[in-house]
């Protein structure tokens, strides 16, 4: 299982106790690195087959929004960390990866996400959540680990609310690990 | 371009009960492999099958952004592009793989007016393979009135 322990997402390694002092605690300000743009739209249309106009005909999505707008499934990918940086450390948002937890791989399992508005090309989203909830140990098909939830605020540029999202993900080691 | 579909569900045309049509989506490993690029997620498991194999996976999986671009699909496919999706709940209760053919499928739960006065649409969708239900989800649209 050498594959897993040596996984590339910097994960922080600790015990359930370790865990259970950040509960409560939020992460740090990420502004994205990433702004809106119309190409990363398309690629991920392409992705899901999604023909909507409003992602890909600027007279519709004029009329019907005014100007082309990100599809809500793209909300995450703009805060997402560059594989190499010149300067930044390679550093995620998600405060889950960084409690210290025995697993040494993880899963997502859940989201919830409320919207208040759309995004559109050349928005700069940025990002902040918190540690809710850490779960006692379970065994579970996957393997043996903790339930994170987290809940993360979505901002545009000028500060003005995208959305809420409660994310829960599962940190673990496989029972052969 | 050949003109898109713009097709529209208004509020009030909407039954509770009324079914989605089902939406069908082959997933080749390149798929898989666009998923990472299209929403910047290097985690290994969506690229990397031996790391896969070694968290308990059979192959790579597509990440929760692809799940959710698809399940937003099935519901504005279906209500058309002139719906705000509201809210969006899902649980990856097993994978969807390289080499599998995911199926989305929803009903209408409930029509209603929020304190707000929205004209909004619950419904359910669930994401299936041959393997059986992989994501079960719940999301509130906002649907334009005549």
């Amino acid at each position: 299982m050498a594959t897993v322990a040596q996984a590339p997402f910097p994960l922080t390694f600790g015990t359930y106790t370790d865990a259970l002092k950040l509960v409560g605690q939020a992460g740090a300000k990420t502004v994205a690195e990433f702004s809106v743009t119309w190409e990363a739209i398309k690629v991920y249309c392409a992705l899901v087959e999604d023909a909507n106009p409003s992602y890909w005909d600027e007279n519709y999505a004029r009329r019907q929004w005014g100007g082309i707008v990100a599809p809500p499934g793209l909300l995450l990918s703009w805060c997402m960390a560059l594989e190499w940086h010149p300067t930044k450390e390679r550093k995620h948002y998600i405060m889950a990866l960084r409690v210290p937890l025995p697993g040494d791989t993880l899963i997502n399992v859940a989201t919830s996400t409320e919207f208040d508005r759309h995004l559109y090309l050349g928005d700069r989203v940025s990002v902040q959540d918190r540690l809710v909830q850490i779960s006692e140990e379970k065994d579970t098909r996957l393997g043996i680990g903790h339930f994170l939830t987290t809940e993360a605020e979505f901002l545009d540029q000028d500060g003005a609310r995208v959305a809420v999202q409660t994310n829960q993900l599962f940190r673990y080691r496989t029972h052969e690990a | 371009m050949a003109e898109l579909k713009q097709n529209q569900k208004y509020w009030g045309d909407v039954s509770e009960g009324e079914v989605l049509p089902r939406v069908t989506m082959h997933v080749p490993f390149a798929k898989v492999i666009l998923n990472a690029a299209a929403t910047n997620d290097y985690f290994p498991g969506h690229h990397d099958p031996e790391y896969a194999r070694a968290q308990g996976q059979r192959n790579i999986y597509l990440n929760t952004m692809a799940i959710e671009g698809f399940i937003d699909r099935v519901a504005t496919d279906w209500a058309g592009p002139g719906t705000f999706i509201r809210k969006r709940q899902m649980q990856m209760r097993a994978s969807i793989y390289a080499g599998d053919t995911m199926y989305g499928e929803g009903v209408v739960t409930k029509r209603y007016q929020d304190a707000a006065g929205r004209n909004l649409v619950d419904i359910t969708i669930s994401i299936a393979t041959d393997e059986g239900p992989r994501v079960p989800a719940a999301l509130t649209l906002e649907l334009p009135r005549h």
